[in-house]
């Protein structure tokens, strides 16, 4: 029973408010801006393109400039690669996930290492202890990519490995040495590494990647695929992770940009050319909220790409132009506040990419606010990928956008927005210059603050964040996932246990080889699988490259060098 | 007339967890509403930490955790502050932590837990509604 007041409250609390109702009814956006700010006019007509030329300024897809695709019939031939990150618990962990998304219709297999692994430690260094597997998966050594790579042809498959750090070197010659033990020939692996460390710095990794070792090793990688496995990309310069930072659009493709010209440079300076390893370049992307600033986006970098590697590097052939690229929805878009609408923003950023053309998908989970994905959460996110590719007709026509008023006028103005961040970049003495200075963090914090506030003050509107919120959630629907402690346990006892019994003569002299081709500038690839195969860790492998450079051996500074 | 005591506020980042965009935007939003903020940087210790606090007498720390350590590290601060005499001290939080996460850790004597899309001003708030009282 209740009493009149409490009565008179819930009758209260469920009236409508008719004035707030009727104003929903007149009411009109607050911003004619872009997500990044462009001012947009109410509508774009031919006036627009007076004096441009199609074929100079966009060209049909598979054709210089590639505004519209790198590939003449885009989709007609394949589809993107439906391919979701997984990385969870231990090595065996993360191989169940990978069989469940792979039987579910995935289409690439694609792995995500944990800040361990990122940081280069190994499961037993004290740091490691507590926070293996919780991003992602720690691999420690070679058994350890053994037991992940367990009973997957990878003579067939595309593999994503997902270390960015100066550990992609690591990663490299441990998914090799096991590729080789198999019987494997390297020559016909397919798949991608990531290995941009230096954009990695911004994540949380300057320890384990300061300039010079992240040129040094990001590029020994490069140079060492593009020489012994013409059919992997040895590099996808991570856009994406400078995106969630708080940048814009154009920057976000300026900055990356002027990263991606340090590796080009250096590779090139070793005496590669642009046409050997052009080919093999790829680049990770954020796709984000607004629909046309996104496509405008990448058919902007397309083009940029295509004049930078024929113009300034001279470049010529066609694929070396070829901005080829994975799209990651953006993870920073979502909000744990009404958690199911972030299954609405990740299919419009998902049909963002595929209409950009996107030769890779990843789709975040709704859930990522609150933890890792839980399997229902990816199986999701893979069913948003394929209801896109089978029943919503995006994928028939390259490039539908193209030709429309707005999308070309947009596609210009971040492309002029690109060419100004890239120029005033030069000014600060280059990207190197930009990064050493730190000119770029400040950047990176000036733009964080203003987008917390464009929402604090209400100019950004985030449904269930400043507008239509509601009582915050008590439950995450469809649960959360949890890590297993014994899984960290098992790996961190399973790592002791193989430096005990190893055999340490051999592996010695495996290291000492290590230790001076890194030292005499050699590149470090074949050293690397030579001692991965003896059992070396992703520690120690690290630790020897480290100190070679002049660094300490453990970027904690806590663990010695056992050699 | 004494000037009234600034709030001080230690902003801290535990474990190997790199994500600071937020804490570095909290840090900033504390110091505009006018409390002094000393931010950890990456890569702390809880020990460290709570060495901090000690030296700097703050009135407050805050953890921010997006790596899922949440579970293992709140705690172990917690005792450490006890241990210290500290266990007075306000602690707050924030970063990807699921709900019944964010229940238990109150639970344990955590202040509040705050997400991503929260509001600035609802941490600050927060912050003056508990150490002002006092």
């Amino acid at each position: 029973m209740c009493s009149v007041d409490e009565l008179e409250e819930l009758e209260k609390g469920t009236e409508v408010d008719w004035d707030s109702y009727l104003k929903a009814y007149y009411e009109k956006p607050r911003s004619a801006k872009t997500w990044s700010g462009f001012d947009v006019r109410e509508i774009y007509t031919p006036k627009e393109r007076v004096g441009k030329d199609y074929d100079e300024t966009i060209g049909d897809a598979g054709k210089y400039p590639f505004t519209r695709g790198i590939h003449g019939n885009m989709f007609r031939g394949r589809y993107w690669t439906r391919r979701e990150v997984i990385g969870i618990g231990s090595p065996a962990d993360t191989h169940e996930r990978v069989k469940v998304l792979a039987d579910h219709g995935g289409s690439g297999l694609n792995t995500i290492a944990d800040i361990t692994y990122e940081m280069g430690l190994d499961a037993d260094h004290p740091w490691a202890m507590n926070e293996v597997g919780l991003t992602g998966v720690n691999i420690s050594h070679i058994r350890d990519m053994a037991t992940l790579t367990e009973g997957i042809p990878l003579d067939k498959v595309s593999w994503s490995l997902i270390t960015a750090s100066t550990v992609a070197s690591v990663t490299m010659a441990q998914y090799i040495a096991v590729a080789q033990n198999r019987g494997y020939d390297i020559r016909g692996l397919r798949g991608s590494v990531q290995n941009d460390p230096i954009h990695f710095r911004y994540c949380g990794f300057r320890p384990a990647c300061p300039l010079d070792l992240s040129i040094r090793l990001g590029c020994d990688v490069m140079e060492y695929c593009t020489r012994n496995m013409p059919k992997w990309y040895y590099t996808t310069v991570n856009l994406y992770d400078l995106r969630e930072q708080g940048i814009t659009a154009p920057q976000e493709v300026a900055f990356g940009f002027g990263i991606a010209m340090i590796y080009v440079d250096e590779l090139i300076r070793r005496g590669l050319s642009i046409d050997e390893f052009g080919p093999r370049f790829t680049f990770y992307v954020s796709c984000h909220t607004d629909l046309f600033e996104e496509v405008a986006k990448i058919r902007a970098a397309r083009r940029l790409w295509a004049r930078l590697m024929k113009e300034k590097y001279g470049a010529k052939d066609p694929r070396s132009m070829q901005f080829r690229f994975a799209v990651h929805t953006a993870g920073c878009s979502l909000v744990p506040q009404q958690p199911l609408n972030n299954i609405v923003r990740i299919s419009y950023e998902a049909l963002a990419a595929v209409l950009s053309g996107v030769q890779s998908l990843h789709c975040c989970s709704y859930d990522e606010p609150m933890c890792l994905p839980t399997e229902k959460g990816h199986l999701q996110a893979l069913r948003t990928q394929q209801i896109l590719a089978y029943e919503t007709g995006v994928c028939n026509v390259a490039d539908p956008l193209g030709g429309s008023y707005f999308v070309e006028e947009l596609t210009d103005r971040i492309e002029e927005e690109v060419l100004k961040i890239m120029k005033q970049v030069e000014e600060v003495g280059g990207m190197k210059e930009a990064i050493r200075t730190e000119w770029l963090d400040r950047e990176f914090e000036k733009e964080a603050l203003k987008r917390q506030k464009e929402i604090d003050q209400g100019e950004r509107l985030v449904v269930g964040v400043n507008i239509f919120s509601t009582e915050p959630e008590t439950e995450t629907p469809l649960g959360v996932q949890r890590i297993p402690s014994e899984s960290a346990r098992t790996q961190i006892e399973e790592t002791k246990e193989l430096k005990r019994t190893r055999d340490k003569c051999r592996l010695k002299d495996r290291m000492k080889q290590l230790r001076e081709d890194a030292e005499e500038g050699r590149n470090v690839l074949p050293a690397m699988i030579e001692a991965t195969k003896t059992f070396a860790t992703t520690g120690e492998l690290m630790g020897t490259v480290r100190m070679a450079m002049g660094y300490s051996y453990d970027p904690m500074e806590i663990i010695e060098c056992s050699f | 007339m004494q000037e009234k005591r600034k709030i001080r506020i230690l902003l801290a980042k535990p474990g190997l967890d790199g994500h600071d965009r937020g804490i570095k935007v909290v840090a900033r939003a504390l110091r505009d509403a006018g409390m002094e903020v000393i931010y950890s940087g990456l890569h702390q210790t809880p020990e460290q930490i709570v060495n901090t606090a000690l030296q700097e007498g703050v009135d407050g720390i805050g953890l921010s955790i997006l790596s899922g350590a949440h579970n293992t590290i709140f705690p172990k601060m917690m005792a450490l502050l006890k241990e210290k005499g500290l266990s007075d001290l306000l602690v707050f939080g924030g970063g990807t932590i699921p709900p019944k996460d964010r229940e238990r850790l109150k639970t344990m004597g955590v202040g509040e837990i705050f997400t991503s899309g929260t509001d600035t001003r609802d941490i600050v708030n927060y912050i003056k509604g508990v150490l002002e009282k006092v």
